[in-house]
């Protein structure tokens, strides 16, 4: 079947290519390969000649078209009980007029009106794709018959029953290998296997909740120029349900980048599948591999980190995920200050979550001791200050500048002084002179103990006990002078 | 430290000079400053210290304020030393500040006194014990913090030269130091200058320069008999007129 510009065509055939098939007629083929008796005299001596490969028709404007027909595929097809005549009424084993055609499409449109003798409207239109086609038809535009069920071959369609779920009757056309062609040319397959469909958990709305403008009596023509401007356009039938999902990726990056007309930017089914739908985050890995589609290298990067290990070695379900820091629906650009300023929080709500993190040994204590360093704090004020003051801040350190984005690895077993070199350089991005010992200067996330900070944690332990001592001695002795000076009186 | 009004059995008796008092101004100033500005980055959580922050312009402006305000303390409390250091040396100055086996006799005296056993207060000289330990706390405590804001505010610099573990280290001295000196201004100093029963409402000295001769007899009466030139013995038969301790109001 070849497309025509500006008409969508709907193909209505059996594949014959398969050897094996539900249809009798075509697993008895191979018993049938030269045996050609079930045609009429009329077809046989037809074949004759267009029996042979190599048979051509021209068209005025020079189109060649082979009028060779398969004789085994005809025997197969639907018409096989038909003389060749009953079709080409002007032909017949005496007579073959020298016919003349502009083009094929004139030809096709001539023969589309033969099928009308035996198959007329009232049959016909009962199927909602042909209702379709017939009020075209009214408007003016033609459609063609053998487009979708082809000319010599054509099947049987199956069926003719009710059937009472909607997916059912879907289904019925549906449930065989069809096919369709965009108008650049891509075909695609319109065959639904309704296992996945039983599967997804869209399994309680019918065909139409999603395919919406299509029913029983209904079956739009759609002229989309691409697969991909038909599933950016599908995402308006999950909006019709999923108004929050719909509204969070209005704030998206990917639909800015939509909008902007790079329509590679993924939508809806991109991610979550089509008519295989299925609940999101049952296993986090397999998120990740959709963003891996657009995104292979951050994907391979994030794979040989800490997380990215952890979850794609050992199934672990508690490191984060694409989604976790950048979010599902509303992910927002990330070289921005106000992305920069909720990094601290998004670590920390893995990082500051005993649940999550103690099994492994981490410390909570690394979100409150950079929260309480000179970083955190500044970090914090910088941010109030653009809320109340609307002040500009200066970028300022947070968790990524040191520890990295999607390349986190572990400290553990990493050698202390490479460690240090490392941090040194990235000290030194903002403090442009600072020496090589200045990581020193940080406490490294612990809390001042003897083996981390021992100065540190003798002098706040030195003042730990002064204070108070002085505190206490000199309220005494503020007490005792006053005493005195009553007692006196 | 300056004493040259010397005319006996006047009833104010210059005791700071002019000089001394803008000192005090300056200290006052820079100090509140400083604790103002400090205590809200130390205690940066609370709610007043996010109002003072945000309400002086943000972080980076208090930080600002504290660094400039520093800077000013720091210049007056090298000034205040090198003056102090320049006045004994070239021998104009007593060397009254100085603390000697006395001050801690007479905080021994004074401790019997409160537990009654002794019947009077000890005798002093122009400074007390209490003044003097105030002052030496303060002074020391505000040097402390003058080298380790500078090394918070050029961390870079000092690891330079210096192991980068001083700086958390400056970071702990600097904010424990600063509770200890505002503890002691605001418990010690804040009591004997305002709420002491001695002076209430406040002590004036420090602001006109002058105090009352008999505050000076029952505070400073070693300092007294030396100015007038008198025996100690007679300061204290004058102090014995005196039943009421406590403010000059309360003399016939």
């Amino acid at each position: 079947m070849k497309g025509m510009m500006g008409i969508i065509v709907l193909l209505l055939h059996f594949l014959l290519t398969a050897t094996f098939s539900a249809e009798p007629a075509i697993a008895r083929e191979p018993a049938l390969s030269r045996d050609l008796t079930a045609l009429s005299d009329d077809a046989r001596s037809c074949l004759g000649c267009h029996g042979k490969q190599g048979v051509v028709k021209k068209f005025e404007n020079g189109e060649l078209v082979s009028a060779y027909v398969d004789a085994i595929k005809f025997q197969a097809s639907a018409h096989s009980f038909l003389t060749c005549s009953q079709c080409h009424t002007e032909f017949s084993a005496n007579t073959h007029p020298s016919r003349r055609f502009r083009s094929k499409k004139q030809y096709q449109i001539a023969s589309s009106l033969t099928c009308r003798h035996c198959h007329p409207d009232e049959q016909i239109r009962g199927k909602p794709i042909h209702a379709n086609l017939l009020r075209g038809e009214k408007e003016g535009k033609l459609s063609l018959c053998t487009e979708c069920h082809g000319a010599h071959y054509i099947m049987p369609v199956g069926g003719g029953k009710v059937f009472a779920a909607e997916e059912q009757y879907c289904l019925r056309c549906h449930g065989h290998a069809l096919s369709m062609t965009f108008r650049d040319g891509t075909p695609q397959s319109l065959f639904i296997d309704k296992s996945i469909l039983q599967g997804s958990v869209h399994n309680k709305l019918s065909c139409w909740d999603c395919h919406y403008g299509f029913s029983s009596e209904d079956h739009p023509k759609r002229t989309f120029s691409s697969k991909r401007e038909y599933s950016i356009a599908s995402s308006d039938s999950c909006r019709r349900c999923h108004f929050d999902k719909y509204s969070k990726t209005l704030e998206g990056i990917h639909y800015a980048m939509l909008s902007k007309g790079n329509l590679k930017a993924p939508v809806c089914i991109d991610c979550h599948g089509s008519h295989s739908i299925s609940r999101g985050s049952k296993d986090r890995a397999v998120t990740t591999k959709g963003c891996q589609q657009c995104h292979p290298e951050i994907y391979s990067i994030y794979a040989k980190s800490v997380h990215g290990k952890a979850l794609l070695d050992y199934h672990n379900q508690d490191v984060p995920v694409c989604i976790d820091c950048h979010k599902a629906h509303n992910m927002t650009q990330t070289h921005t200050l106000d992305y920069r300023e909720r990094i601290p929080e998004i670590c920390s709500s893995c990082h500051a979550n005993k649940a999550i993190v103690e099994k492994y040994g981490l410390s909570t204590d690394v979100v409150k001791t950079y929260l309480t360093d000179f970083h955190g704090v500044t970090l914090g004020f910088y941010k109030k200050e653009r809320e109340t003051l609307e002040k500009p801040a200066r970028p300022i350190a947070v968790c990524t500048d040191c520890h990295g984005t999607h390349n986190i690895i572990s400290t553990r077993g990493t050698d202390a002084a490479l460690l240090k070199a490392n941090l040194a350089k990235r000290c030194q991005q903002c403090h442009k002179d600072a020496p090589k010992n200045f990581p020193d200067t940080w406490l490294s996330h612990y809390e001042p103990n003897m083996r981390s900070a021992p100065l540190v944690f003798i002098v706040n332990l030195m003042y730990k006990i002064f204070i108070p001592i002085l505190a206490i001695g000199l309220v005494l002795q503020i007490l005792l002078h006053i005493w005195r000076y009553s007692v006196d009186r | 430290m300056m004493a040259e009004t010397t005319v006996a059995q006047e009833k104010r008796i210059r005791r700071f000079s002019t000089p001394r008092i803008v000192e005090h101004w300056l200290a006052m100033l820079t100090f509140g400053t400083l604790v103002a500005t400090g205590l809200a980055q130390s205690f940066f959580s609370l709610d007043i210290s996010r109002w003072i922050i945000l309400k002086a312009g943000g972080i980076d402006t208090i930080r600002f304020i504290h660094r400039f305000t520093g800077v000013v303390f720091l210049v007056a409390t090298i000034s205040h030393v090198a003056i102090a250091a320049m006045g004994i040396i070239l021998r104009r100055w007593q060397p009254s500040m100085v603390i000697n086996k006395n001050d801690f006799m007479d905080a021994i005296h004074d401790i019997r006194y409160y537990l009654s056993m002794e019947n009077s207060p000890a005798m002093c000289d122009r400074y007390s014990y209490k003044q003097k330990f105030e002052y030496w706390g303060i002074l020391t405590g505000s040097l402390l913090m003058v080298v380790t804001g500078l090394v918070l505010w050029f961390p870079v610099v000092v690891t330079r030269f210096l192991p980068g573990e001083l700086i958390p280290v400056a970071k702990a001295l600097h904010s424990n130091e600063a509770l200890v000196i505002v503890l002691l201004i605001a418990i010690w100093h804040i009591y004997n200058s305002i709420f002491s029963p001695e002076v209430f409402p406040l002590d004036t000295s420090i602001f006109t320069g002058y105090i009352s001769r008999e505050r000076m007899i029952r505070e400073h009466p070693l300092e007294l008999a030396q100015r007038e030139g008198v025996r100690i013995e007679e300061i204290m038969e004058q102090g014995k007129g005196l039943h009421e301790i406590g403010s000059e109001e309360a003399l016939p």
